[in-house]
């Protein structure tokens, strides 16, 4: 069987076609006849119609005329009038609905001039009575030839005629009606039940053919669904699609197999495995092969993440364990802290009344530097009296100078003459000299008066050494006058600083007292403070010991997360690699 | 008040105000002793000085030439002249420079009246200017034809030397000094020739050689 089988459903939908379209051809061709034959039926019907029409509408005509004729009232020509504007409608009509038929049209032919000549009969009557003597007469005598009931009775003869001949078409074509229907009827029953039969057994077959291996392979599909990959390869020859299914089916379970092989070393922890997929396009097969290349990845960033893990471990609890040992000496700490709080409270009440102490005693500072300050007047004033003192010495000492310049002045007038007097000695020696024997005594004199001379000279270098002293001696006293105004100068000006320090200082003082007194102050709130500082130390107490309790706590969950790491190491260690 | 503490006691012992006051009193007892001085020193003073008097002359040897001479200081050096040479000895002032003169001439001054020149020995000596000197005394000489002054630092007096203590000078002195030197004695007293210095030609001025 080398049909595929596209082609055996095509072949088996082309018969059930062919069924269809043979009763269709049947139906369809019953069907016009039957349309056709109706619609003949309805034109005999028309013309059927229309000949009656024709024939009632002679009859009011010839029924107006009588009316007129027996009256001579004009609204009896009403009917007449009509019949005369509706015949040649009527046979026009008549006319075109026969023209399929030549004896009808003959017939028809015939049929026209009779009528006209009815009419003009009709015509001439009316207007014979028209005439208003003798009127009457001329028509009954007119109507008494018989001419026209002659024509009358053609007419309705050539009528009758083609009633006669129409009703024998609508007889035939009613029995060729209902022969070509029967004819349907039983093409379209037994074409049916022949070709239900038929295309039964060729669906069967076909459907036979292809489900078979179909449920084979749902089945298969079924257990792959359940996951059993267990199903053995069937090898099928069969070239249709149902063996390419087939085949690509089990080829399917197959790669499904290997990839599940590959699951199954990852499961054992066996990254080591080769994932070959099939093609670029093999979804599964590549993402295994991306699973693998991250889950190596991944296992060896996890192995370092595992190793930093159980150091990290390690380093905390090495570090909580050194929080915990620091926790204890804070407490410790926190304990000294405390005493220590107490200590500077007891602290700061001593230095509360230190401080109250310092403003006394500067308060009584600030009156002594006032008693300094007066004191240093005092001596300011004395100094300057020394001043004044001083001046008078130092003008008594020039006077003295200046006497002793007197002095000097009489010395070296007495010094002149000593050596105009020793100039003398020397000139009388020379006259001694000159007068020779004579002249000794005159000598010896000479030589006195030069020894006189002599004597004053010293004297009065004497006297003159002795005022260049005293000259000496006053220049010193009018220097250490001097000296000693500008030592009294000095020290007017210390006193005067001395007093300024004093100031300052008492200011200083004042302004020590008024810091005191704020110390003072300021040692009573460090007092309550001190006081709070306290008690939040022993918060501080309280929370450092919780914070020990937290910090051993800590210590053991380091503890936990160090085996932990250990575990995980141990964990990824498993991993081939 | 501390520094009055210190200073008050030095001020105490610095000045012995009463002992000052004694002093005082004492020079100024012993000032009016002096001035008028009891009969007793005046004594003393006169019998002290008869004394002095009294000493007794060398006898003169008969045998000895003698030079009488004025002795006198000139920068410092000694010199002498033969006092019959000397008129007078004379006070310097008063002196007037004269333009046109040589160097040597310091000018001239009035002696009572009578004009005298005054010549600087040590320029006319070319003696070099060294060391102060008074120059306050003029030692006039004369002759029979001429007469000048001598500048001189001090006169010290008339000596008498012995002709035979002159000694002739170092041959080693040339010069202008040589020639008017007589001599020098052993205690280096220089002797001047008062005879040549007076009749020195370069000391005469003239009008004609003046110029």
């Amino acid at each position: 069987m080398k049909w595929t089988i596209g082609t055996k459903i095509g072949g088996g939908f082309a018969l059930a076609l062919l069924a269809l379209v043979i009763i269709g051809v049947v139906s369809y061709r019953s069907t016009t006849g039957l349309v056709d034959t109706a619609t003949m039926v309805d034109h005999s019907h028309q013309v059927l119609e229309n000949l009656e029409q024709l024939l009632s509408i002679m009859k009011d005509a010839e029924t107006g005329q009588r009316g007129f004729v027996i009256t001579g009232e004009e609204s009896y020509l009403d009917p007449y009038n009509a019949a005369i504007a509706q015949n040649e409608q009527l046979l026009g009509k008549i006319r075109e609905l026969v023209q399929d038929n030549a004896d009808q049209e003959q017939r028809i032919e015939a049929l026209t001039p009779l009528i006209a000549s009815k009419f003009a009969e009709l015509k001439e009557v009316i207007d014979a009575r028209r005439n208003p003597i003798g009127g009457f007469e001329a028509a009954r005598q007119i109507v008494a030839t018989d001419k026209g009931k002659v024509t009358m009775d053609g007419i309705r003869k050539i009528v009758d005629d083609m009633e006669a001949e129409e009703n024998g078409l609508l007889k035939k074509r009613s029995d060729e009606a209902t022969l070509s229907a029967q004819q349907t009827h039983s093409t379209i029953v037994w074409g049916t039940i022949f070709a239900f039969a038929f295309l039964s057994v060729v669906g069967f077959s076909i459907t036979r053919n292809i489900s078979r291996p179909l449920n084979e392979i749902s089945d298969v599909a079924e257990k792959i669904a359940a996951g059993d990959l267990s199903s053995e390869v069937v090898t099928d020859k069969r070239g249709d699609e149902v063996g390419r299914l087939t085949r690509s089916f089990f080829g399917m379970n197959g790669s499904l197999r290997e990839m599940a092989d590959v699951a199954r070393r990852i499961a054992a922890s066996d990254l080591r495995v080769q994932v070959k997929p099939q093609s670029d396009k093999d979804i599964l097969g590549n993402a295994f092969l991306t699973m693998v290349d991250n889950l190596r990845r991944s296992t060896a960033e996890l192995s370092e993440g595992v190793n930093v893990l159980a150091s990290s471990a390690s380093e905390i609890l090495a570090a909580t364990s050194q929080v915990a040992s620091g926790a204890a000496e804070t407490g410790t700490a926190i304990a000294q802290t405390t005493s220590t709080v107490e200590e500077v409270k007891q602290t700061a009440l001593v230095s509360s009344q230190k401080a109250k102490y310092v403003s006394d005693s500067a308060q009584k500072a600030a009156q002594v530097a006032q008693t300094g300050r007066k004191s240093v007047e005092a001596s300011i004033d004395g100094m300057k009296r020394i001043q004044t003192q001083m001046e008078s010495i130092a003008e008594s000492v020039v006077k003295l100078s200046e006497q002793s310049q007197a002095i000097g002045e009489i010395i070296a007038s007495v010094n002149d003459l000593a050596e105009q007097s020793n100039l003398l000695s020397v000139n009388a020696a020379i006259e001694a000299a000159k007068a020779g024997e004579q002249g000794k005594g005159f000598a010896v004199v000479a030589q006195e008066i030069k020894n006189l001379a002599e004597q004053s000279k010293q004297a009065t270098s004497q006297v003159r050494t002795i005022l260049n002293d005293i000259q000496k001696a006053t220049t010193t006293a009018v220097l250490a006058t001097e000296q000693g105004s500008k030592a009294v100068e000095m020290g007017v000006k210390q006193s005067a600083d001395a007093g300024e320090s004093i100031r300052l200082l008492a200011d200083s003082i004042t302004e020590a007292a008024q810091a005191a007194t704020q110390i003072a102050a300021s040692n009573q709130q460090q007092l309550v403070g001190t006081e709070q500082v306290g008690l939040a130390m022993e918060n501080i107490k309280q929370a450092s010991a919780q914070n020990l309790a937290g910090t051993k706590q800590a210590e053991v969950a380091a503890h936990g997360l160090h085996e932990l790491g250990q575990k995980l190491k141990k964990l990824i260690e498993q991993y081939k690699m | 008040m501390s520094e009055s503490k210190k200073s008050g006691p030095d001020f105490a012992t610095a000045i012995d105000w009463k002992a000052v006051h004694r002093r005082l009193d004492h020079a100024a007892e012993m000032l009016a002793q002096k001035m008028a001085p009891s009969v007793g020193e005046k004594k003393t003073i006169l019998h002290e000085r008869a004394r002095k008097l009294a000493q007794e002359t060398k006898p003169d040897n008969p045998g000895k030439e003698w030079l009488v001479a004025i002795e006198f200081f000139l920068a410092y050096e000694r010199y002498a002249l033969a006092s019959s040479f000397v008129r007078e000895v004379y006070a310097l002032k008063d002196i007037t420079p004269l333009p046109g003169t040589p160097s040597f001439v310091m000018g001239i001054i009035n002696v009572r009246g009578q004009i005298v020149s005054v010549v600087d020995m040590r320029k006319f000596f070319d003696l070099p200017d060294r060391g102060l000197s008074e120059l306050n005394k003029v030692i006039i000489i004369r002759d029979d034809s001429m007469e000048f002054g001598l500048l001189a630092d001090a006169v010290i007096g008339v000596r008498r030397i012995p002709l035979e203590e002159i000694q002739p000078p170092l041959p080693t002195l040339t010069g202008i000094r040589a020639e008017y030197l007589r001599g020098v004695t052993a205690d280096r007293l220089v002797v001047l020739d008062a005879a040549k210095l007076l009749a020195a030609p370069a000391l005469k001025v003239s009008q004609s050689s003046d110029t």
